[in-house]
């Protein structure tokens, strides 16, 4: 009996040799991997503000549901009852549902109830994970500006791709000794990581203003697109900036390209009419004309390289300033015959055409304009009244915008500062250099030109605001059919672009419609929705009427 | 003083205060469900130190109590502990816990009868074993004793503890073997009793929970959770351990981590040298358990002492096998270490007795010495000295 007991202690004896030594490296593993929760690092992007600190992109924290698929126990009656409670068909449920596993996604992102209702099914093996869904809740409001992101919280689109390396933190993994039953057991660990939140030049009031009145513009003329951007002329921040058709950042997944578009600096144009700034500041600052300079545009056409240029209407001898203000053709090509192809092209390139204006926003495309070698005979009577250029909205603005400043070029910018989610400044986009290209004398020369496009007998007068002078261009350009080269019959691009109070510039702002039915002219499309957003952002921004003895007899007081 | 075995005591006491350690680091780690229960750091440590000094007391009791009138109350033991075992069964005194109706109420704690029907049965046997009309070579002997097993272990089955059954066929053929029944007897007895196993586990989902212990990795979540977080526990104590209160397979991966199991973490905190020491000091026991035997000159202390020494090694054996998945996975505490007051009591007062035979006082005592049996036995050992056992007599221990 002494040898049984004994010859079993012996065989314990080998058997914990093998578990506890032979073993050991392999089961010390397995009892580290169950010992050790990792979790990963809950990310949360950060805050886009407006400029005035109100909320346009934030986060809110929302239950993904998932599974576990190894010991998961679904029997048909469950999965009809979780398939009718998250509204999905309980085949797209099972297709989520690997055979074994540990971990996969069944639905992301519930709202709060549905979440409580999943959870009240009491079906082992599923799990609720904290999530953060990004939300924007101001809706379509400044959707181009902003951007969206994907269901990982992925940077797609605007701002939230731009500046992705600021909003995103680096996330990683957390170690966690845990028990049997998953619980944590150290506590104290910082499990969010939150991103730098952003302060955005945009202002809500601004972006809402020029939204509204570009969507009024779609339907009134059943245009295609439409485009709208305003800027502080001085600065180059960008006060609001949108397009049409638009789209909710909230729901990406429906958005088609076209919506997605952010026209306004990523969609080039021939401008038309308000190129015709390029030779006009050009001419000045190479003296080659003055004001008061003559021309005659009487025939109503000028012949270049065997094609002749017309105008829209006969005018008979018009000053330097009336080429402008009357939007001539004639005029402007003999303007730009004068200077010569090299000193055309050297202005427009100064003026920012034909390079990115550098904005802060994912997609900025360059425009386009030839270089003189490779012009044909017909350039000379196309380019200067822009033709054979493509450029964006953005480039079109901030070239006003150095006639409104006073001969800089600023560098546009949707972001003003970044700030840490401790509350340090971590970039300040305020004070940004200006370039200057143009002499002063020439922009206050120019400016006065641009002011009696909107007075009587100019083509931009309904963009004419009481109380302040506006200087601005018009604009009406062809667009060509993509199939036959040639310029449409039906479609234009109206545009109009100035800058109030034009002595004392605050906005710059440009506008953009494509395509519009019915009337195509500038002057008549576009015009109207600059004087309709420039009036309200003036008296949003309590800007006072100017003291026009002209205008406002009234206010003359004795 | 009386000469009795301080090398027994001493090794008593390391177990008793070894395990009071391993009780308070298994169970001083309170989750959020316990505590709701309420209960706290030092609950079932003091429970545990309660229950000690209450075995010192039997412990006591059993050492200074004459021989002579614990064979009297063998029979009388032996119906009382039945008695209690039907009292489990019993609404407002029987308590059910995991399925199992295996304890009576007893304020303030409740009693395991099983385990004290090991020790009246130990008790019982050596009386029967030492008494002048126990003949080893009749079958009529041998077929007594293990009729009264098996309506205990009907009974025990009924609760169900499979490891108490385990532990008491273990423990009454072992003392038959020893008395010198024949061999054949044993066999013969295992047909009927394989085929009732065999009854027992015919079911798939039950053969299926016997047998895991083969394979407890094929369903580590499931049939085999417990023994494969018996072994994470043993595998990572290595050589050395992981330290006092470090094991981490206490935090409510291991079940029964502060009972059945008690040996796994007791691996875990002090390594493969730790549970070498606890199974060292087990093995001396059972040496001083058999030596004590040896020296006294009355059969029915000999046969006692035999049988508690049998009775704390194989509890102490099987634990160590099921904790190592050698056998089927059967809840048995470890004798003096694991938490669960009956298995403590029972054991100590079985110390006590085995201190109260090493003190030779029954020498003189001729009431109850069988002296046939005494004189076999003394002569068997001298005929038959380089054998290991006899045929007709008493088997050598």
């Amino acid at each position: 009996m002494n040898t049984i007991i004994i010859f079993s202690f012996f065989a314990v004896f080998f058997r914990l040799t093998d578990l506890m030594i032979l073993s050991h490296k392999r089961l010390s593993e397995k009892a580290k991997q169950q010992h050790i929760k990792v979790e990963d690092i809950q990310i949360r992007r950060g805050i886009i503000f407006d400029r005035q600190g109100r909320e346009l992109a934030l986060n809110l924290e929302l239950e993904s549901l998932y599974c576990e698929p190894d010991s998961l126990n679904l029997d048909n009656e469950s999965v009809r009852k979780l398939a009718s409670t998250i509204a999905k068909e309980p085949e797209v449920i099972l297709t989520k549902i690997p055979s074994e596993g540990k971990f996969a996604w069944i639905e992301r992102k519930l709202e709060p109830d549905i979440a409580e209702r999943v959870k009240g099914l009491n079906i082992k093996g599923l799990g609720f994970m904290n999530e953060a869904k990004r939300v924007y809740p101001k809706g379509k409001l400044a959707s181009h500006v902003l951007g969206f992101v994907g269901v990982d919280n992925q940077a797609l689109e605007g701002i939230e791709l731009q500046y992705d390396r600021y909003l995103k933190t680096r996330g990683g993994k957390v170690f966690f000794g845990r028990d049997a039953s998953g619980r944590t057991l150290s506590s104290g660990v910082d499990k969010e990581a939150k991103g730098n939140n952003i302060v955005l030049t945009i202002d809500e009031g601004l972006q809402g203003i020029v939204e509204k009145e570009i969507e009024k513009a779609m339907l009134q003329w059943g245009a295609a697109a439409a485009s709208a951007i305003m800027m502080d002329p001085f600065t180059g921040e960008i006060l609001a900036l949108a397009n049409r058709p638009s789209y909710d950042p909230n729901n990406p997944g429906k958005v088609n390209d076209f919506e997605k578009r952010n026209r306004a600096i990523t969609d080039c144009y021939e401008p038309g009419s308000t190129f015709k700034t390029v030779v006009g500041i050009a001419a000045l600052e190479e003296n080659i004309a003055r004001p008061d300079m003559l021309f005659d545009v009487g025939k109503g056409g000028i012949e270049v390289g065997g094609k002749i240029i017309r105008d829209v209407h006969r005018h008979g001898i018009l000053t330097f300033n009336e080429v402008i203000q009357k939007s001539s053709n004639v005029g402007s090509v003999m303007i730009g015959m004068r200077l010569g192809k090299e000193r055309v092209y050297k202005y427009a390139k100064l003026l920012g055409f034909g390079e990115k204006t550098g904005i802060d926003l994912p997609g900025e495309v360059s425009g386009w304009i030839r270089p003189p070698e490779r012009w044909s005979g017909t350039s000379i009577g196309a380019i200067p009244i822009g033709q054979e250029v493509a450029v964006t909205p953005l480039q079109v603005l901030r070239a006003y915008s150095a006639i409104a400043n006073g001969g800089s070029l600023v560098r546009p910018h949707v972001v003003s500062e970044i700030i840490s989610p401790e509350g340090k400044l971590l970039v300040s986009l305020r004070d940004m250099e200006m370039n200057r290209i143009i002499s002063k004398k020439t922009a206050e020369t120019f400016k006065d030109i641009l002011k009696g496009v909107v007075e009587e007998g100019g083509t931009g007068k309904s963009a004419s605001i009481e109380g302040n002078e506006v200087a601005g261009k018009t604009g009406t350009a062809q667009i060509i059919n993509p199939k036959t080269k040639r310029y449409s019959k039906e479609k234009f691009v109206s545009s109009f672009v100035g800058f109030v109070p034009a002595d004392n510039p605050r906005l710059a702002l440009i506008v953009v419609i494509y395509e519009p039915k019915g009337q195509i002219y500038g002057g008549v499309v576009a015009a109207p929705v600059f004087r309709g957003i420039t009036n309200q952002a003036l008296s949003y921004l309590d800007i006072p009427m100017e003291d026009n003895p002209h205008k406002n007899p009234l206010l003359v007081s004795r | 003083m009386d000469k009795y075995d301080k090398w027994l005591l001493f090794i008593t006491l390391v177990l008793i205060v070894f395990g009071a350690l391993m009780i308070y680091s298994s169970t001083s780690v309170i989750t959020p469900a316990l505590a709701k229960k309420g209960i706290t750091e030092f609950y079932y440590f003091k429970r545990h130190i309660f229950t000690i000094l209450i075995g010192f007391g039997f412990m006591f009791l059993a050492y200074r109590m004459s021989l002579s009138y614990l064979k009297k109350m063998a029979i009388p033991l032996l119906i009382f502990s039945f008695v209690l075992l039907l009292l489990v069964f019993l609404p407002g005194i029987g308590v059910t816990a995991g399925g199992a109706e295996r304890w009576i109420k007893l304020w303030p704690s409740t009693f395991q009868p099983s385990e004290l029907v090991k020790l009246s049965m130990v008790i019982f046997l050596a009386g029967y074993l030492s008494a002048l009309g126990y003949r080893a070579d009749s079958f009529a002997s041998f077929i007594k004793p293990i009729f009264i097993m098996i309506i205990f272990q009907a009974v025990i089955l009924k609760q169900p503890d499979f490891g108490a059954v385990m532990s008491l066929t273990f423990l009454t053929f072992a003392m038959l073997f020893l008395s010198g029944t024949r061999l054949r007897y044993l066999f013969f007895l295992s047909a009927p009793a394989l085929l009732i196993l065999y009854k027992l586990i015919m079911e798939p989902y039950r053969l299926r929970r016997v047998m895991s212990f083969l394979d407890p990795w094929k369903d580590p979540q499931g049939s085999g959770f417990q023994l494969v977080q018996s072994f994470i526990a043993f595998g990572s104590g290595g050589l050395t351990g992981v330290g006092l209160g470090g094991s981490k397979q206490k935090l409510s991966y291991l079940p029964e981590s502060h009972t059945d199991f008690i040996f796994s973490i007791i691996g875990e905190e002090f390594g493969f040298i730790g549970v070498l020491i606890v199974m060292a000091l087990f093995l001396l026991l059972f040496i001083r358990g058999i030596s004590i035997a040896n020296k006294t000159k009355d059969g029915f202390a000999y046969h006692l002492a035999v049988g508690l020494s049998l009775m704390i090694s194989i509890q102490a054996l099987i634990n160590f096998a099921v904790a190592a998945g050698m056998v089927p996975t059967k809840g048995l505490p470890l004798p003096f270490i694991s938490y669960g007051g009956s298995s403590l009591l029972v054991n100590m007062a079985a110390i006590g007795i085995l201190l109260n035979i090493s003190r030779g006082n029954d020498n003189g005592d001729m009431e109850g010495l069988n002296k046939k049996t005494f004189a076999r036995r003394k002569a068997k050992k001298g005929i038959y000295n380089d054998s290991r056992f006899t045929i007709h007599g008493l088997r050598t221990i």
